[in-house]
């Protein structure tokens, strides 16, 4: 007890801390190689071509469900196209979306919004970037997928494609609403916070030249930023490709690539994503060792596209230093 | 300083209180429980009334989240009693022993606005095999447009019960939207007026959806019971070996009390 009682010494402060942060660093190293360790028969059995195209992925799972504790090496074979397809689909939708909108609102807050509102609105906006995506997912479920399959969906767009797919509305057209509105907050948090950094003799500048508010918003802070708006909109996509639970729940949970050439019908069928597929089949881990390893394959390929992101994310950030603006 | 006094005494405490528990704990004992989703309700209410009869000498712990997972946990050691809602496949892992449980029905549902009152055995297959794709094409039916088929993943273990009971084990056609749970499955039956999926008949009388009869039989306890309705299924406790100690006692006990078979008969069906 009278060794508790002393100040901590610096170094050991920094001893302690350091250890914390580098056990982190493990914890993800760590992980890398487990899933790595566990998705490794899926690449061993069909190389980087289970990224392609080529037959039924629900006839694949079915089959490497049928052969359980022994599979034979043909057990392994996927081709994950559609869910490939599906994610990159629904997150750049959603990211295309999201963009245009939280520049214009995080130009508005900081720039043109009076104090008062500006306080509020920076609340809601955080307060809106924190709600659990379960919760998004249950509005979806409850109240989106009954409202569009009931009075969006056409009768004779669900006749046309009776024998190719089912519209019940769930599907595409909410999975990247529900994807918006849920990235839409993170960027608009992080370009505020940017926005916020830019020194206001730049506007002030701009004044004095007799530029009006709105060009020198476009020219001046906007343009001072613009590594932060993709720094954020990388966060954002990486945020879009892990999500898991709300796609699960209203996109209608089946193994099909939309097709653009349907028309409006296109937005209303179902569609599946990596993230997602991993819940609908997440009975099976542990179980049949081919789902297993083809499971976590799916798992390494979102893990190593979101490490890419982040760094990506930390790179197109370095230029701001130049302007010792904080992103 | 008095925060790091006050924190290391709160952890001490804790410390204590943490290492006591077992000791209290270890005068009973835990059956602990994981598997499906359909048979939870049974297991919680026999679990219950198992616990109250031996005043507390045992204690369960159930979670729930598909057979499956009851199958994988059971086998890996990960609990004493895995809960299964289909019969044993040749691709579970060798060793596991099922003890039937209790019989339950699964009824074929359609949207609370569609008033179809029967199928055939050859309507469900033309239906669910994605032949028939319109509802027009079904007498009897009052809804309208295309069939949408909503059936579950291909882990879950109705699934397997459903095709082996009314498919003659062909698959499930390829268009049929695939739900993780009985929950998802019944709100998305719930949500679309054109669609049909299978529920166990717990969830089925639950009043969301229509529950259809099959071969001329309606899908109801009292028809299940008596052995009438044929789409009839059982849930099965399962153990790695033969059950042992207070497992054994639970599953013999649900076997042979009359308190038990009270709870069984309630809303499924005894052995």
């Amino acid at each position: 007890m009278q060794r508790l009682r002393k100040p901590w010494s610096d170094h050991r402060a920094e001893l302690l801390l350091g250890a914390v942060s580098l056990s982190t660093g493990l914890v993800v190293l760590f992980m890398i190689a487990f899933v790595a360790a566990r998705a490794w028969p899926t690449f061993a059995h069909n190389g980087l071509g289970w990224l392609g195209p080529g037959g039924s992925l629900k006839v694949q799972v079915e089959n490497m469900l049928a052969t359980s504790t022994k599979p034979p090496a043909s057990a392994y074979h996927v081709r994950a196209w559609p869910i490939v397809y599906g994610t990159l689909l629904i997150t750049a939708l959603a990211v295309l979306l999201a963009l245009p909108l939280a520049v214009l609102s995080a130009v508005f807050i900081v720039e043109l919004a009076p104090t008062a509102l500006r306080r509020t609105m920076i609340r809601v906006v955080r307060l809106l970037a924190s709600v659990p995506s379960v919760i998004w997912g249950l509005l979806g479920i409850l109240v989106l997928v009954p409202f569009v399959g009931n009075h969006l969906v056409t009768a004779s767009e669900r006749t046309s494609l009776q024998n190719t797919v089912q519209l019940t509305g769930a599907g595409l057209a909410i999975a990247v609403v529900l994807l918006t509105l849920m990235i839409t907050p993170i960027m608009v948090a992080l370009t505020c916070d940017a926005l916020a950094t830019v020194p206001p003799a730049w506007r002030e500048g701009a004044a004095a030249l007799g530029v009006n508010r709105v060009r020198a918003i476009r020219a001046v802070t906007l343009r001072a930023v613009r590594p932060a708006i993709v720094a954020a909109t990388v966060l954002a996509t990486a945020r879009a490709l892990g999500e898991a639970i709300m796609i699960s729940m209203v996109s209608g949970s089946v193994f099909f690539s939309p097709r653009p050439g349907d028309g409006v019908a296109f937005l209303f069928e179902p569609v599946r994503t990596l993230a997602s597929t991993i819940v609908d089949f997440r009975e099976g881990l542990g179980g049949a060792p081919a789902l297993n390893s083809t499971l976590y394959a799916f798992a390494l390929l979102l893990l190593f596209s979101v490490f890419v992101l982040s760094l990506a994310g930390y790179l197109v950030k370095l230029p701001l230093r130049k302007y010792q603006v904080r992103g | 300083m008095h925060r790091i006094r006050r924190i290391a005494a709160s952890l001490a405490a804790v410390t204590l209180i943490g290492s006591a528990v077992p000791a209290i704990a270890s005068a009973t004992s835990v059956i602990t429980i994981s598997g499906a989703t359909a048979s939870y309700p049974l297991v919680q209410l026999l679990a219950h009334k198992y616990v109250k009869l031996l005043h507390n000498k045992v204690s369960f712990r159930i979670s729930q989240g598909g057979a499956q997972i009851g199958i994988n946990d059971v086998a890996a050691g990960r609990v004493t009693i895995g809960d299964v809602s289909r019969d044993p496949l040749p691709t579970d892992p060798p060793g596991l022993v099922f003890y039937p449980i209790a019989k339950y029905a699964i009824c074929v549902v359609t949207n609370k606005s569609n008033h179809l009152a029967n199928l055939t055995e050859a309507q469900v297959q033309a239906i669910f095999t994605g032949k028939d794709r319109e509802w027009s094409q079904i007498p009897g039916a009052s809804a309208s447009g295309p069939i949408d088929i909503i059936s579950r993943t291909s882990t879950a273990g109705v699934l397997t019960n459903f095709k082996s009971l009314f498919l003659a084990n062909k698959s499930v056609s390829k268009l049929a939207a695939e739900e993780p749970s009985e929950g998802l499955l019944e709100q998305q039956v719930e949500n679309t007026p054109g669609a049909i999926g299978f529920l166990s008949n717990y969830r089925a009388d639950s009043g969301s959806v229509n529950p259809v009869g099959y071969n001329g039989i309606g899908c109801t306890l009292a028809n299940a019971s008596s052995g009438q309705y044929s789409g009839v299924a059982r849930f099965y406790e399962v153990t790695k070996g033969k059950a042992t100690g207070a497992a054994a006692k639970f599953i013999s006990w649900i076997d042979s009390s009359q308190v038990a078979h009270k709870i069984v008969a309630s809303q499924w069906i005894p052995v």
